[in-house]
């Protein structure tokens, strides 16, 4: 059977779901014609239909603004961020329209708003951030950060299919570089439940998107060495799967929290207040972070190298964690 | 310059190996002679090292935590650093990552300073009541650390401790009680924390009640007028200050006791099996408190000074053990202690005698007292001073002797 | 501002004179609920404001009544309405009672938020009612994705989006009505023009003389009505309204009007020239809309008096019951930030 790749994964899962539920559409920009700035949407206008893949002016703020709207009437609206870093111009919608709406009124708002996101393309400041913790931290909101073909396909039909507003970020330097077999039948990957991709007893290393990938490979560096990892895929952040955290922490007893987004209010802080609330007594080592530095993402590829957390950030951490 | 070896000290002449709780220094650093390097803790004392030399803290042998035999090599300190003019390339390399300025982070360890864990570690010491101290300087981690696995091996291999005392992990394994049942008793009994003994405290208990053990305590009282020191003292006071010297009471007593020492030198004895063994010098040892137990620099010499060296060498033995500034030598060959709780308001004491010595003077707290002299009654400034002393070698006579002979130095003394 | 140029009558109190006026039901229930919505926001300001017993800020549209009237009046139930904070009309025509709305303000779980929004933010789905937020403008995107959500599945129904002149200020009104117009999608978008976006006046706000000025740049028809005439108003939406149901897209309608008040109960519009106060008095939409009717024999004075004692009444039975009406459970605090399946 053929190899599915990341990017190809979200375009099928957005696909079956129009096929199935025509209350689904999808808006945004270049979305249509050009089948969107990384392809996702290609081949759907002609199957379509230019009202349901609708290509919109350059207006953040109005393409999740009229996805609320339509999604008050019933619709199940998918909406395209070009780029992760411009859904800042759309902040007020998402955050105070979108996530609230059920709150104040009891109306849901069942939104999907695509961003892609992430670093290690030499985008610059503008076409590499992770700004997931923005809406992490707006309750109403759902954040998921698929790492897998799999859970790339299984979380934007597990997105669409949900009642509440889902930011789902997807990360551009996984697009293309990851593939994996597909099962052919419909799927989902539920909202709010981590995986392990390695199973290991010594260090857990926390964390989600792209640096799934980092963690592994400084697993099997690590492993000549006898350090055995565990490796947690979050997938979603809102709500984020916080007995699995529990659960690994308390095994393996040794922490690392990874990410890509940077340090300061990033998603590692809070994963270190929560095990350190409810998992203290079952740490021997101190609770490790490795994250981007506080600044933008550079854009010239020796400082993006250096912004980027690498594998052997990872195995250095886990080296000194490990003889702590 | 060639290279210095920094050893653990003797910290006394029982002791015979020490835990060196903190490094002062870090390898690479520059250290001046006297400079402190590091700390160390033994069954005596807890004390700051200071360096033997002036250089570079060449290498650093032992760990935080990690207890050696006296005399073991814990650093070198080798050559300064050669003129300014390299010292560029010697310069630390730029951080090449945000998360290499981490440091691990210090946890509180366990209220005993030397012995560091962690969460996990102690929650494990607590189901299965093991003291952690039992490992001190057994832990593989970073700076002696004790680890999960550590521990755990400690308890697969029946290390445990129960309330009384150490079981060595060699002895067989007492049964570990679950840790629910653990939780439930001391609810049950309304005990509060549990915090394992310091190593100070515990060499404390093991003295003490070796001492209980080994002599035949008896203690004997006598009252006295302290209104000539007193007046003595207020006389000397100033020219004391100009010597730089703070003159409190203990030296009048310290000096009548090493008097009356030379004229009955049983009581400045020991016992060595069968054999009495009169000591030549008089060294007196002064309890002094500090944080987390007591300990008793030694005067030494004490028949041999006058006043003003007694105040002299009290003050800077005291102030020195409080800033844990004791050197080895400073708490070794006593012949004779004395306590003095009178400090605190007590009226007298009966206290344990400082092995292998034979008798401890206690002093009571100086206060106004209305006593009858010729008949009349007058209000002085009275002491109970009380001798516990060792009837193995010393009898009642004797050493109600000796105290009179204390006391009649401080009722008659001459400014 | 030139409001003789868009309605001659206005200066004289008189009305646009219409060739096909609603039929005398609709003029009936037009004046019901200019007036209910006048004592509705009266209770609520200058009573029970000042009884302690409104919780949060009170923001009313004193002046302005003929607007959501108007434009509202006519409207089929499947349209949808998304009102803003002086749009009280809108709210009651579309069915929310007086009960559900006195319990809003008064912070109670019967209001139309649970306790969970306050004052205006009032919206119900069965109502086909879209609750304003805060943040002016940011129902005018949401207004599109609703018309635009009827478009897409070719339905007949259409979206009315109202904001004030200030929020024609913010982005999201360019955001908005340019994809609306792009789209061609089924809004009419309407502006009540009350001149004060708080404290301040229009030419602080904008350097064009008419919101509805703007509506050339996104290619749609802008219209100035005459706010303060609910028949100028209820004439101008119809329109619109048709324009928009055969697919030619969204119209900027600007109603000319004058907030009688200050910006919430708190504003005594100091700031306001007490001139125009006494101006835009003598335009008040339901004087003029009364003599228009009595002009024309459709009312008598007898039966204004009706009009007012009814709404006297219903207003007091539904202030009795909300009063009584218990506050939300502090525990309710957490529920429905998400779906609860």
């Amino acid at each position: 059977m053929a190899l599915t790749t990341y990017v190809e994964a979200i375009r099928q899962g957005i696909w079956e779901e129009m096929e199935k539920d025509e209350r689904v559409f999808v808006l945004g920009e270049d979305v249509g014609i050009y089948g969107g700035a990384f392809k996702v949407t290609a081949g759907m206008l002609e199957r379509f239909g230019e009202w349901r893949i609708i290509d919109t002016p350059i207006s953040e703020s109005a393409i999740v603004g009229a996805a609320i709207g339509a999604a008050l009437m019933g619709m199940r609206p998918i909406a395209e961020m070009q780029f992760a870093d411009f859904i800042a111009c759309a902040f007020d919608q998402i955050t105070n329209f979108a996530a609230k709406s059920r709150y104040r009124w009891g109306a849901g708002v069942p939104i999907v708003i695509r961003a892609p996101s992430g670093g290690g393309v030499h985008g610059g400041p503008f076409h590499s951030q992770n700004p997931e913790m923005y809406f992490v931290h707006t309750p109403g909101l759902k954040v998921v950060c698929p790492s897998t073909a799999y859970d790339a396909k299984g979380l934007i039909k597990a997105a669409i299919r949900d009642p509440d507003p889902v930011i789902y970020f997807e990360h551009k330097y996984l697009y293309r570089r990851i593939k994996e077999e597909l099962p052919s039948d419909d799927f989902i990957v539920p909202i709010g439940k981590a995986a392990i991709r390695r199973h290991g007893t010594d260090i857990s290393v926390i964390t989600y998107g792209a640096m799934v990938y980092t963690a592994l490979e400084a697993a099997k560096e690590l492993e000549k060495e006898g350090i055995d990892l565990e490796v947690m895929d979050l997938r979603s952040l809102l709500p984020f799967d916080r007995e699995a955290v529990l659960d690994s922490v308390k095994k393996t007893n040794k922490v690392i929290l990874l990410h890509e987004d940077t340090r300061i209010g990033g998603f590692a802080g809070e994963l270190a207040s929560v095990i350190s609330e409810e998992a203290f007594e079952y740490l021997d080592g101190p609770i490790r972070r490795i994250t981007a530095p506080d600044t933008p993402v550079p854009y010239s590829p020796p400082l993006e190298e250096f912004f980027l957390p690498k594998a052997s950030d990872v195995v250095r951490v886990a080296r000194e964690l490990y003889a702590y | 310059m060639a290279e210095i070896k920094v050893i653990m000290p003797q910290m006394g002449e029982s002791i015979f190996e020490g835990t060196l709780t903190k490094w002062l220094k870090k390898k690479g650093d520059r250290i001046k002679r006297d400079e402190p390097l590091f700390e160390i803790s033994t069954d005596k004392v807890d004390s700051e090292i200071p360096s033997p030399a002036s250089g570079v803290l060449q290498d650093v042998l032992v760990n935080e935590g990690q207890t050696v035999q006296i005399n073991t090599v814990v650093a070198v300190i080798g050559d300064d650093l050669p003129a300014s003019g390299t010292l560029e390339g010697a310069a630390p390399a730029p951080q090449s990552r945000a998360e290499s300025t981490e440091k691990p982070v210090k946890t509180r360890e366990d209220r005993s300073p030397e012995v560091r864990s962690s969460p996990l570690v102690r929650r494990i010491a607590k189901e299965h009541e093991v003291a952690l101290a039992a490992l001190a300087g057994k832990g593989t981690g970073i700076s002696g650390r004790i680890t999960k696995r550590d521990i755990l091996s400690y308890i697969e291999q029946g290390g445990s401790v129960t309330k009384t005392g150490l079981t060595p992990p060699a002895a067989p394994a007492p049964p570990t009680k679950p840790a629910a049942t653990a939780l439930q008793s001391s609810a049950l009994t309304g005990d509060g924390e549990r915090v394992p003994m310091t190593a100070m405290r515990k060499s404390i208990a093991e003295h003490m009640v070796h001492s209980r053990r080994t002599s035949a305590h008896v203690t004997t009282f006598f009252e006295v007028d302290c209104s000539r020191i007193l007046q003595a003292r207020e006389k000397s006071k100033p020219d004391f200050e100009r010597a730089g010297v703070k003159l409190t009471v203990t030296p009048f007593f310290v000096q009548a006791a090493a008097s009356a020492l030379k004229r009955f030198p049983i009581v400045n004895s020991s016992l060595d099996g069968d054999t009495i063994v009169y000591k030549l010098a008089i060294n007196i040892g002064i309890a002094v408190n500090i944080e987390g137990g007591l300990i008793v620099p030694v005067v030494k010499s004490a028949g041999e000074k006058n006043l003003l060296g007694m105040a002299r060498a009290i003050n800077d033995l005291g102030e020195r053990a409080r800033n844990k500034k004791l050197t080895p030598d400073d708490v070794k060959d006593g012949t004779f202690t004395i306590t003095n709780p009178g400090q605190y308001g007590g009226l007298t004491g009966t206290p344990i005698i400082n092995q292998p010595q034979v008798a401890i003077m206690s002093m009571g707290g100086i206060k106004k007292r209305a006593v009858v002299i010729d008949d009349a009654i007058a209000i002085r400034s009275m002491i109970i001073l009380s001798l516990s002393f060792d009837h193995r070698v010393i009898d009642g006579a004797t050493a109600d002797q000796f105290m009179a002979d204390i006391q009649k130095q401080l009722e008659s003394w001459q400014a | 501002m030139n409001l003789k140029a868009v309605n001659p009558q206005a200066l004289s109190g008189g009305t646009i004179q219409l060739t096909t006026p609603p039929p005398e039901k609709t003029l009936h229930s037009m004046l019901y609920f200019m007036k209910l919505t006048r004592e509705l926001e009266f209770r609520i300001e200058r009573k029970l404001y000042r009884q302690g017993k409104i919780v949060g800020g009170v923001y009313v549209g004193r002046g302005q009544e003929a607007i959501a009237v108007g434009a509202c009046i006519d409207l089929r139930h499947e349209d949808v309405v998304c009102p803003s904070h002086r749009d009280m009309g809108a709210f009651l025509i579309r069915g929310m009672s007086l009960r559900t709305i006195f319990a809003q303000y008064m912070a109670r779980k019967t209001g139309a938020t649970r306790g969970k929004d306050g004052n205006m933010h009032m919206g119900d789905l069965n109502l086909n009612l879209v609750p304003f937020i805060s943040m002016l403008a940011d129902n005018i995107p949401v207004a599109t994705g609703i018309a635009l959500s009827f478009k897409m599945r070719s339905q007949d129904r259409v979206a009315l989006c109202f904001f004030g002149d200030g929020a024609t200020s913010r982005g999201d009104f360019h955001e908005g009505v340019n994809m609306a117009a792009v789209l061609k999608v089924p809004v009419v978008f309407i502006c009540n023009n009350n001149q004060y976006a708080y404290s301040t006046p229009l030419e602080r706000q904008m350097a064009v003389a008419n919101v509805a000025d703007r509506a050339e740049a996104y290619g749609i028809p802008g219209e100035i009505v005459d706010g303060n005439d609910v028949l100028a108003v209820w004439d101008a939406v119809a329109r619109a309204i048709e324009r928009t149901r055969i697919g030619h897209g969204p119209t900027l309608i600007e109603c000319k009007t004058f907030r009688m008040t200050g910006h919430s109960a708190h504003d005594d519009a100091g700031y306001v020239p007490h001139e125009l106060f006494e101006l835009w008095e003598e335009r008040d939409p339901i004087k003029r809309f009364e003599r228009y009717l009595s002009e024309r024999g459709m009312i008598t004075q007898g039966g204004i008096e009706e009009i007012d004692k009814r709404i006297n009444r219903e207003i007091d039975e539904a202030i009795q019951i909300a009063e009584k009406d218990p506050f939300p459970d502090p525990e309710d605090t957490l529920k429905d930030v998400y779906h609860e399946g």
